[in-house]
């Protein structure tokens, strides 16, 4: 049984993390040489988990690793690049302050009389490595100053100087506009081309279906077998992964937009190093409507967001709830405006994880008096309140005295929507909703967002999801370079092609075109 | 949350096994009669009533000190200021107690009173500094602390000072002030009472009030708190304040319940038992007693091996500091609570597929 042109082979990994969580059970895992593989499987299925075993970050329970052959212990990424496996991380894993050429060779820098670093040959190494494959960096570019599509190709570049010849690339594309991710790929075919293999971590079908030659696919923890790419349909593929039809569309009546809530009027920011992050900005998002921000990465949404919610402030202009200005007035205040947010960053504003569930549900509305009988909190009420938003958003726990931190990412994300939600909000701001969640928990998400906005409450949504923004929008604008640069009134006839020109900034709408987007 | 309750139980016993098994080893070194000295260490705090009633009546100071800790380390502030407010605190009770003129009961409450005020006013300075000014608070509090020494000894040399007595001491309480011993012929008062009511309320502060929760809050993530619309500045000045007062009414209740007159001219030391209580104890105000109690009988432990034996009592130090970084070390043991885990893990998946399995013979 034993293939011989097998580079990669695992075999029955099992791993369990401190939180209980066994993400791998027994899972068998092969490539062969030359091939472009994919491993593909909802979040939280642990394709993760088993690449970082395959890359020696994570040791596992059981199983056993041979690399061409060879029987291996992986005990760190030191040991894994060693045995020429690369891994390209889905959140880099740069230095911003330094530039293209430094970020290579750290860790191995080429010196100068023994002690300093030789620049001059880090540039030529970066340089010549950028030309045998074909990936266009400019090595004296700091890396906080290139867009994303460059960084992950400064990821790919580390890792190939580092002599990789198996390249572990996770979700390479969830951060990339449809046309670098194009390039991406006929990099990617190039690489295979001169012989490495490829192993390609994704949830998206189409992809897939465009790149792959065979693929693994993963459902809770366990492997579901391996299929050549041409010999399985996408439905097979999702039915696999997800045991069911994923149905992505969401039911959304035509919205009814009435009197703005949210306005923002000229706003600009530099950040702390003097970029500009924010260009006169100007929108407004109607009660009843679902405003979608498009964009890459780093043009500036997450600079207003932080600002809508006052965690940071603008240089110039207004930004105005129901008329009331909001800057320096704090998160209290606000969230007495009726204004509830979905943070990006889930683990650092969403959630206290070492907290209980209930703990966390209550933090916007402890001090009210429902809760509270003169000093003493009242516990009854307050269980029941968590116990109530628990059932009604479905987190699945064993009650509410459990840990945040020992629930899944979909669950976690589910408590930080029921609080969200259940305040009777007048704007809410979500940002990254249902980013790295299971397809579940982000159907109900994005449900009972369509259900809050036919409501009446205002919605801004913040996603780099495209699918996700053309669905849940009604209408969207897109962000580029710190600055509006369209406005598209009704989504259902966008396409992601047409998107994708307006985020990587190839084409901009005229002036009066986006001033459409505030309703006076 | 039951199991994880388990594993620290066993952690915490393990640490104090090695600490004791390391003291063991001093022990065998230094002394001419390490039996004896064990002896006097371990089984004789427990040999009479008398040593019982001492353990008890030292609990008392660090009981205070160590919910002070709890409260302020609950969000994160590392004030250690406690050790200076326990003296200084001590110092207010006793001029109250030889100044003010009140009926029995009303006076000792007084005293402790004015001792919290003072002390919780006092805290004040390393809050602010930090919220105003970004100064650590653990800086800050660690240099109070010399400040509110001098500041007590100059008050009690120049201003409480009872010129008749050979040594610095301050003038006898008045008798109203006194705290009454609880059991008769021993010096434990009822100090101890007041010491398990403070636990009961701080217990109920930290679980069962808006204050609490916004402290406990703040600490596992501030940033969250502060998206949550809490006000992250007034509850760190809150619970540095309210450790400050607790801190001030254990310096007051040792004072009245323990001495006639005030005669610290040191830094009396509970405040740093304070810290290393709370740490046992997992800043878990309910478990302070037994952390305070566990602190007591080993000081009663050294005491009697200096007395009885060659071994001098500073082999507290040694074992109190094994204690501390085997507690502070998160990863001892860890691999213990993975394989915990693992086995959990396990025994769920297993159950799942029985389950499985069961529903399909039905089916």
């Amino acid at each position: 049984m034993e293939d011989r042109s097998e580079v990669v082979r695992m075999k029955g990994i099992t791993k369990v993390y401190p939180n209980g969580i066994a993400a791998n059970q027994s899972v068998d895992f092969s490539v062969r040489k030359g091939e472009i593989h994919a491993l593909m499987g909802e979040n939280g299925a642990g394709k993760s988990t088993l690449m970082k075993i395959l890359f020696g970050l994570e040791q596992p329970e059981e199983g056993e690793i041979v690399i061409n052959g060879e029987k291996v212990v992986l005990s760190s990424p030191n040991a894994a690049i060693a045995k020429g496996i690369g891994m390209v991380h889905q959140h880099f894993m740069l230095v911003p302050s330094l530039t293209v050429a430094e970020n290579i060779v750290l860790g191995m820098e080429p010196r100068k009389r023994g002690m300093f670093l030789d620049y001059a040959r880090a540039v030529s190494l970066t340089e010549e490595y950028a030309e045998r494959y074909n990936l266009q960096v400019d090595p004296h570019a700091k890396v906080m100053d290139i867009p994303v599509g460059m960084k992950q190709k400064v990821e790919i570049l580390k890792a190939l100087v580092r002599g990789a010849q198996i390249l572990i690339l996770d979700e390479p594309t969830a951060v990339l506009t449809t046309q670098e991710t194009t390039e991406l790929f006929r990099e990617l075919i190039h690489f295979k081309e001169q012989g490495h293999t490829i192993i390609f971590i994704s949830h998206k079908l189409k992809e897939i279906k465009q790149i792959t030659d065979r693929l693994t696919i993963m459902r809770a923890g366990k492997s579901m077998g391996v299929f050549d790419t041409a010999d399985v349909s996408e439905q097979d593929i999702s039915r696999l992964m997800v045991g069911r039809d994923v149905v992505l569309k969401v039911e959304k009546e035509p919205p009814s937009p009435t009197d703005t809530v949210l306005s923002v009027t000229d706003v600009h920011y530099q950040n702390e190093y003097g970029k500009q992050m924010l260009g006169g900005v100007s929108f407004s998002v109607r009660k009843g409507e679902i405003l979608g921000i498009a964009g890459v990465e780093g043009n500036g949404q997450r600079e207003l967001v932080e600002m809508l919610f006052d965690m940071n402030q603008p240089d110039s202009g207004a930004i105005e709830v129901e008329g009331r200005p909001v800057a320096g007035k704090g998160q209290a205040y606000i969230r007495g405006l009726g204004v509830s947010h979905i943070p990006e960053d889930r683990m650092l504003y969403g959630v206290a994880a070492a907290g209980t569930i209930e703990e966390n549900l209550i933090a916007d509305r402890f001090q009210k008096p429902r809760f509270n009988k003169g000093p003493l909190f009242k516990m009854d009420a307050i269980h029941e309140e968590s116990d109530r938003l628990i059932e009604d958003y479905q987190i699945l726990c064993r009650s509410g005295g459990q840990q945040v931190k020992m629930l899944s990412g979909g669950n976690i994300q589910k408590v930080v929507v029921a609080r969200e939600f259940s305040c009777a909000p007048k704007l809410i701001i979500a940002d990254q909703p249902t980013r790295g969640i299971d397809v579940g928990a982000t159907e109900f998400i994005r449900r009972k967002l369509v259900e809050l906005s036919r409501e009446g409450a205002a919605v801004l949504l913040v996603s780099a999801d495209l699918n996700e923004i053309i669905e849940l929008s009604d209408s969207l604008i897109v962000f580029y370079g710190g600055e509006i640069v369209a406005y598209f009134e009704d989504t259902s006839t966008l396409t992601d092609l047409e998107m994708g020109e307006y985020m990587l900034g190839l084409k901009r709408q005229s002036p009066e075109e986006i001033r459409r987007v505030i309703h006076a | 949350m039951r199991k994880s309750l388990k594993f620290e139980i066993i952690r915490g016993a393990a640490a104090i096994l090695v600490a004791l098994a390391v003291a063991m080893v001093f022990i065998f070194i230094i002394s001419d009669v390490p039996f004896q000295a064990l002896y006097n260490l371990i089984v004789a705090p427990f040999t009479r009533m008398r040593y019982i009633w001492i353990i008890l009546e030292r609990m008392i100071p660090i009981i205070f000190t160590g919910l002070a800790t709890c409260v302020m380390f609950n969000a994160n502030q590392f004030n250690l200021a406690g050790e200076g407010a326990v003296f200084f605190g001590g110092l207010v009770a006793g001029a109250c107690a030889i100044y003010l003129r009140l009926p029995p009961v009303l006076h000792a409450a007084a005293c402790i009173a004015a001792a919290m005020l003072v002390c919780g006013l006092t805290m004040l300075i390393p809050a602010l500094l930090k919220t105003k000014l970004g100064a650590s608070e653990m800086v800050s509090s660690l240099m109070l602390n010399y400040i509110l020494l001098q500041l007590g000894v100059y008050i009690l040399s120049y201003h409480l000072a009872d010129r008749t007595q050979g040594a610095t001491m301050s003038h006898k309480f008045l008798d109203t002030a006194i705290i009454p011993t609880l059991v008769p012929k021993t010096n434990l008062s009822w100090g101890i009472v007041i010491a398990l009511v403070a636990t009961v309320l701080v217990s109920i502060f930290m679980y069962r009030t808006r204050w609490g929760y916004a402290i406990r809050m703040i600490g596992i993530n501030q940033s969250f708190s502060k998206y949550s619309g809490m006000k992250v500045a007034a509850t760190v000045v809150m619970c540095q304040v309210v450790g400050g007062m607790l801190a001030g009414m254990g310096g007051a209740v040792e004072i009245l319940g323990y001495y006639d007159r005030f005669k610290w001219r040191q830094l009396p030391g509970y405040g740093w038992d304070g810290i290393t209580i709370a740490i046992l104890a997992k800043n878990n105000p309910i478990f302070i007693p037994l952390a305070a109690f566990f602190m007591a009988y080993l000081r009663r432990g050294c005491d009697l091996m200096q007395l009885n034996t060659d071994v001098p009592a500073e082999m507290l130090s040694i074992i109190q500091a094994v204690i501390f970084l085997f507690f502070a070390a998160e990863q001892f043991l860890s691999k213990y609570r993975h394989k915990l885990v693992v086995r959990d893990a396990k025994d769920e998946i297993a159950g799942k597929a029985a389950e499985k399995e069961a529903k399909g013979v039905e089916a």
